[in-house]
């Protein structure tokens, strides 16, 4: 693959230069849909295990539940439409951005994902390959979390589908059937809820553990786009 | 016509139906037996001459409830539609005949009204071991049901039982027990609930023979006309739903004020009945009404979504009281005390790299 | 010359009974009963929420409905030690009440009538003289000769429209048939305005357990909130309307189906003599006043009568392991430890074991299995369940108010206390026990009223309902008395989990097949002897049979 990383000329440590990886479309999905998921979450947690509060107050006077409900169906379009600006991405966007670094459809890919288990995750070897954009195993989890995002997403809407007026929840509701009913898709949707929970937490972790340990501004590159490279590798 | 007993089409006429009404009633009674062009002509003749369509009520597994409900209907009230507007030729709840006189009745109304009597069915059929947990004469279900089904103008199922199989069929399903509509070929019209309200029975009923249309059927073949709205979006405890005011445990304050028995297990959001619009036993009440959660008793497979009391079901092999939430939390902590070891580790086990800076240069990707 | 003939389906019962019944000279000399559906609720019920059960064990019957949740909830209460507040008993026994009313009504008048009741002679009736008949036994208002009139008129277009209907093919014109046209026709109008009427007395359940069938129940009390201050609660806008249901069919049952009772008994007053079959009789009894821990105190006794002798009535104790036994030597089920064992419910088994014939079958083999009914034992006997063993173990047990309408009743239809051994017996004991049932129930309802207006108000008790409060195991027992007799469930819980659940349900007793002895259960005891005019057409079968109300898909669940 080529790199048509830009390079650029100030601010440049000793021995890196910085390499523009996620482009502006990307940051930008990747912080509202990070947000998206962190209200759809807590909204939805609350949605399922409603909090116990005082009664003091008539029900006509608050709204409180149907305030959360709101919130989520809002993000839920939010996440929903996000999601699809990044699908698309995935055709037009740089190399890092492509859906090639996602499906593993190369034994390289494989044998990456080994040496990433190796180094990070068993640390059975102390060091390795360093790579600029995903490396095969990330890419293979973020495939299963744009999955994961799918399947929140017709879960969501053919639950939204028996409650909306709207043309596109309802072109969910078949989904309901194929399901089984809406309990069942409501235990699924609900259940999934915790892989978007438990990703986000190895996900922060991990992108914290690459900068302590590669010490090129991983967490940062989210936010600015750049990340840092070694000179040395391209005189190898 | 010489009968002093409207006919449908006299009594369709007397309401103001025209002559096209009545034959698209028609065509409707032949669609539902899956009759040919040729033979609906027959169907016209049969509900022109006939002055109550002939009605076959099977059982086969099933607590004679549905049974039971029919009998309460209010409006109309079920010695009217007996003796009025259908003719019930067996049902083996209340007709007078055993034995082979009421095998009799049977056959005497499948061989005269061939392609002309409905079909109404209540409880489930066995599948397993040959169907030998429901015989009737010596005969399974399946058998007695198929020769019924065949040259019935029209199938509704009754219940859950007839149409999603209900508690039988709970886990083990024991005997099998099969839904109607998986069993024969010809469109069913499922009427769920265990029991269905009484008024929605005689209104399914009543649906077909007076107003001369198909009730509008949903993808589960539920009529639109009673299974299109979940029993929360018309529940009158909706207010406190939507307020967040929940009742904690039977009888608390919040209970004695009828706040919403979502956090009690109530399956009103996921369940497609008419309760909290037609109400139970002439509109007196129904379950949450009376302060117990609805259970979801019209929706296919619910005796599996238990433990009752609880919002989600039981996860599969966590024991009782194990919702999808305990057992993601306890994931949760299990990644985090992972991450934590992983953490040390990675001090551990790549201190030199840490702290000395012996950076070997990593390898590129390319 | 010995014939067996083939009842099936009996009708106008509720789930699937087959009669072998082998006739000589037009005498039943041998009869089987089977019961042909099976669905395995004990199966399905093992390793779920106890606090679930009672609403699976309710779909036993939708007839009976509500008996089998009060069982459940009560054996699970048993199991956990709770004691439901007082509130909830009187609850429940409105309830208990309810159904004995609506069930036994529709029993008589839509299960049973058609057996004495000759619908096609009521055209032949003279009006007039039904109306004269009508007031002469009874002051309810609608009986002028005006409305049996109209109504003959009604059932005339419906005979000649050629359409019977229900009606097609029954046994019309038969000789059992003794009513005079009159009688048949106030029969008639009765049917009709009982079917109208059976489904206003049951909104007692609506009320508190918000439909019918299938109310809601729960373990520890009952789901209803009882708040004169509000508008969501049982306040007194529902007690008002319990009350005039209350009121409405105490109407019904003392004007219309007692006076019917007595006016079509007085006709068959011969049926005193068939059908007696067994001589023992159990109650589990049942509606406490002061708690279900203390039986004594249960409107309806608890307790056994061995071979008709009303002057010993012996204890029942549903726990102990040598008196309530179940057996299949005649059932197609089998037992890990041999078919001819007897366990007690609490060890009990349910694994399928069909043995033939198989479908399409003309005859069962009786020398084998041959019901999906296990066969109930009470210290080895054989016991009868029903409104007479109930009336016959409250009445042996003393109880007052059931002596004095028992004695009414001989001395009115003026027969000895023997001829309620009979199925005329069994047919009036359940009207006389709806007697008692409704004055009854008005007493409860009062002393409902007493203790909101005392402020006590609580109908549900909280202790034991987090699983992690229970034992990590305890078995219990909840006895009842269903209106087809004695019914208990037993439970062993383990884990939090139903380990193992056993349902002895009234028709098991009275409908099973014979146990490994030889001893017949009720049904075929009590056909043994009846004479039949017409082999062909099984009236007087049905007459005993109905005589118990079979439920079958209680009987086997
Ligand atoms: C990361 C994404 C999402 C998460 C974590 C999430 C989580 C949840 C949770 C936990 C519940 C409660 C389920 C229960 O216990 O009954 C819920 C309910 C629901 N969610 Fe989501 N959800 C997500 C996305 C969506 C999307 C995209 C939609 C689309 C409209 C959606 C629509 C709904 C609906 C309709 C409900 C039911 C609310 C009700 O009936 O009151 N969700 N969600
Ligand atoms: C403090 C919070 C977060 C930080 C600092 C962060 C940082 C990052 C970084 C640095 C990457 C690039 C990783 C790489 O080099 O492979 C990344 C990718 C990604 N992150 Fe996060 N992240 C955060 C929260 C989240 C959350 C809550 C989600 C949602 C569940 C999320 C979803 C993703 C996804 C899907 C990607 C792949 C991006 C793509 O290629 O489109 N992140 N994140
Ligand atoms: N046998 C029986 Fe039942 C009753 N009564 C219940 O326990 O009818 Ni369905
Ligand atoms: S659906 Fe429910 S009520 Fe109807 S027969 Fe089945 S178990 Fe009984
Ligand atoms: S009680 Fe049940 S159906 Fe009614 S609003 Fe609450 S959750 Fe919805
Ligand atoms: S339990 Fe059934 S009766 Fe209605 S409220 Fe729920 S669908
Ligand atoms: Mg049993």
């Amino acid at each position: 693959m080529a790199t048509k990383a830009f390079v650029a000329q100030a601010s440049q440590p000793e021995k890196f230069r910085r390499v523009y990886v996620w482009e502006f479309p990307v940051r930008l999905y990747h912080w509202v849909n990070a947000l998206c998921v962190v209200v759809l979450c807590v909204t939805g947690y609350l949605i399922g295990r409603p909090l116990a509060i005082t009664y003091s107050s008539e029900a006509y006077q608050q709204y409180w539940f149907g305030t959360v409900r709101f919130l989520h169906f809002v993000t839920a379009f939010v996440f929903f439409f996000n999601f699809l600006v990044r699908l698309y991405w995935g055709f037009v966007g740089n190399q890092y951005a492509k859906w090639s670094n996602f499906i593993p459809n190369h034994r390289a890919q494989w044998r990456e994902m080994i040496e990433v288990m190796k180094v990070d995750v068993l640390q059975t070897r102390v060091q390795g390959l360093i790579t600029l954009g995903h490396n095969a195993l990330a890419g293979l989890i973020y495939f299963l979390s744009f999955l994961a995002f799918l399947f929140q997403s017709l879960t969501g809407f053919a639950l939204y589908s028996s409650m909306s007026q709207a043309r596109l929840p309802r072109l969910f509701a078949w989904i309901t059937p194929l399901m089984g009913g809406d309990f069942a898709v409501r235990q699924w949707h609900h259940i999934f809820m915790w892989f978007f929970i438990w990703f986000t937490l190895v996900h922060v972790y991990l992108v914290f553990y690459h900068d302590y340990i590669e010490g090129r501004g991983t967490t940062s590159s989210m936010v600015g786009g750049w990340k840092f490279d070694s000179d040395k590798r391209d005189e190898k | 016509m010489g009968h002093s007993i409207p006919t449908i089409w006299e009594s369709m006429q007397a309401k103001g139906y025209d002559r096209r009404e009545f034959l698209r009633f028609c065509s409707f009674a032949a669609m539902m037996a899956g009759i040919e062009t040729a033979g609906f002509s027959k169907v016209v003749h049969a509900l022109e001459t006939q002055a109550r369509p002939p009605v076959v009520w099977l059982h086969f597994q099933e607590c004679t409830c549905c049974s039971e409900s029919f009998i309460r209907s209010s409006h109309p009230l079920v010695a009217d539609v007996l003796l009025d507007s259908i003719s019930l030729d067996y049902s083996e709840t209340l007709q007078a005949a055993a034995g082979h006189q009421a095998e009799k009745s049977l056959h005497d109304t499948m061989q005269k009204f061939a392609g002309k009597y409905i079909l109404l069915v209540e409880g489930s059929i066995p599948t397993h071991d040959g169907g030998v947990y429901c015989t009737i004469g010596g005969r399974t279900a399946e058998d007695i049901l198929q020769e019924a089904a065949k040259d019935a103008a029209a199938v509704i199922a009754w219940g859950s039982c007839a149409s999603h199989g209900c508690v039988q069929s709970a886990k083990p399903n024991p005997t099998g027990a099969t839904p109607v509509h998986k069993l024969i070929s010809k469109p069913v019209i499922n009427v769920p609930g265990c029991p269905p309200i009484a008024d929605v029975m005689t209104g399914v009923i009543t649906h077909l023979l007076v107003l001369g249309s198909a009730p509008e059927l949903d993808g589960l073949g539920r009529p639109k006309e009673f299974y299109s709205r979940r029993v929360h979006d018309t529940c009158y405890r909706r207010p406190y739903y939507d307020a967040g005011l929940f009742v904690e445990s039977f009888d608390d304050e919040k209970a004695r004020k009828g706040y919403c028995l979502y956090k009690m297990g109530c399956r009103g959001p996921v369940t497609y009945n008419a309760c909290s619009v037609t109400k139970w036993n002439g509109a007196t009440s129904y379950p949450i009404q009376s302060g117990h959660g609805c259970i979801g008793c019209s929706e296919a497979g619910f005796w599996d979504n238990g433990p009752l009391y609880q919002h989600l079901a039981s996860f599969p092999g966590f024991g009782i009281e194990s919702t999808a939430d305990n057992v993601g939390a306890l994931v949760g902590i299990a990644a985090l005390g992972g991450m934590a070891v992983h953490a040390v580790s990675t001090n551990v086990r790549k201190h030199e790299l840490l702290v000395q800076g012996k950076h070997s240069e990593p390898k590129a990707k390319e | 010359m010995a014939n067996r003939i083939v009842v099936d389906p009996i009708t106008r019962i509720e789930g699937h009974l087959r009669v072998e019944a082998v006739v000589e000279n037009g005498v039943i000399t041998d009869a089987y009963s089977a019961g042909t559906m099976v669905r395995g609720f004990e199966k399905i019920l093992k390793g779920r929420d106890p606090r679930d059960a009672w609403a699976f064990t309710e779909r036993a019957c939708g007839v009976c409905t509500t008996v089998h949740a009060l069982a459940s909830v009560r054996c699970v209460e048993d199991a956990l030690n709770i004691t439901v507040p007082q509130n909830a008993e009187l609850i429940r026994n409105l309830m208990f009440c309810t159904q004995y009313v609506q069930d036994h009504v529709v029993h008589f008048y839509h299960l049973h009538a058609l057996d004495w009741v000759d619908v096609v002679s009521v055209l032949k009736a003279d009006p007039k003289k039904t109306s004269a008949l009508a007031e002469s036994i009874s002051s309810w208002p609608k009986s002028s000769p005006k409305y049996f009139a109209e109504l003959q008129t009604r059932l005339k277009t419906f005979v000649e429209s050629g359409q019977l209907g229900i009606f097609a093919n029954g046994y019309w014109g038969h000789p059992a048939y003794k009513l005079p046209p009159e009688v048949n026709l106030l029969a008639v109008a009765h049917y009709l305005e009982a079917l109208e009427w059976q489904k206003e007395i049951v909104k007692i359940h609506a009320i508190f357990g918000g439909k019918n069938p299938h109310p809601n129940y729960l373990v520890g009390g009952v789901p209803c909130s009882l708040n004169a201050e509000e508008v969501n609660a049982v306040n007194m806008e529902r007690l008002n309307h319990v009350g005039s249901l209350i009121k409405q069919a105490k109407e019904f049952v003392e004007q219309v189906y007692i006076p019917d009772l007595m006016a079509i008994a007085s006709f068959y007053k011969e049926w005193a003599g068939y059908g007696g079959g067994l001589k023992n009789y159990l109650a589990y009894g049942d509606l406490p006043t002061r708690g279900y821990g203390q039986p004594d105190y249960f409107k309806f006794a608890r307790g056994a009568i061995l071979d008709r002798n009303l002057n010993e009535v012996h204890p029942v104790n549903g726990r102990d392991a040598e008196e309530i036994k179940e057996y299949i030597a005649h059932s197609w089920y089998r037992y890990a430890g041999g078919d001819n064992l007897g366990l007690h419910p609490f060890e009990g088994e349910t694994e399928f074991n069909f043995t033939g014939p198989n479908p399409p079958y003309e005859q069962l083999n009786v020398e084998g299995k041959y019901s999906w009914l296990k066969t109930p034992r009470w210290k080895e006997h054989p016991m009868e369940v029903g409104p007479l063993a109930r009336l016959l173990v409250s009445y042996a047990a003393g109880r007052t108010d059931v002596k004095q309408v028992v004695n009414d009743a001989l001395k009115q239809l003026n027969v000895p206390v023997d001829a309620l051994f009979s199925t005329l017996g069994r047919t009036a004991a359940r009207g006389l026990e709806t007697l008692l049932v409704v004055h009854w129930m008005q007493g409860f309802y009062d002393d409902l009223i007493a203790q909101m207006k005392t402020g006590h108000t609580s109908t549900f008790t909280r202790e034991k309902w987090e699983p992690s409060t229970w034992p990590a195991s305890a078995e219990g027992v909840g006895l009842t008395e269903a209106p087809r007799g004695a019914l208990a469930h037993w439970i062993r819980i383990k884990e939090g989990k139903i380990d193992n659940y056993q349902l002895v349900v009234p028709s098991t007793w009275n409908a099973s097949p014979r146990d490994g002895n030889g001893q017949r259960s009720a049904y075929e005891a009590s056909l043994i002897g009846t004479k039949m005019a017409h082999p062909d057409q099984p009236l007087e079968i049905l007459r005993t049979i109905h005589s118990f109300d079979p439920c079958i898909a209680c009987a086997v669940h």
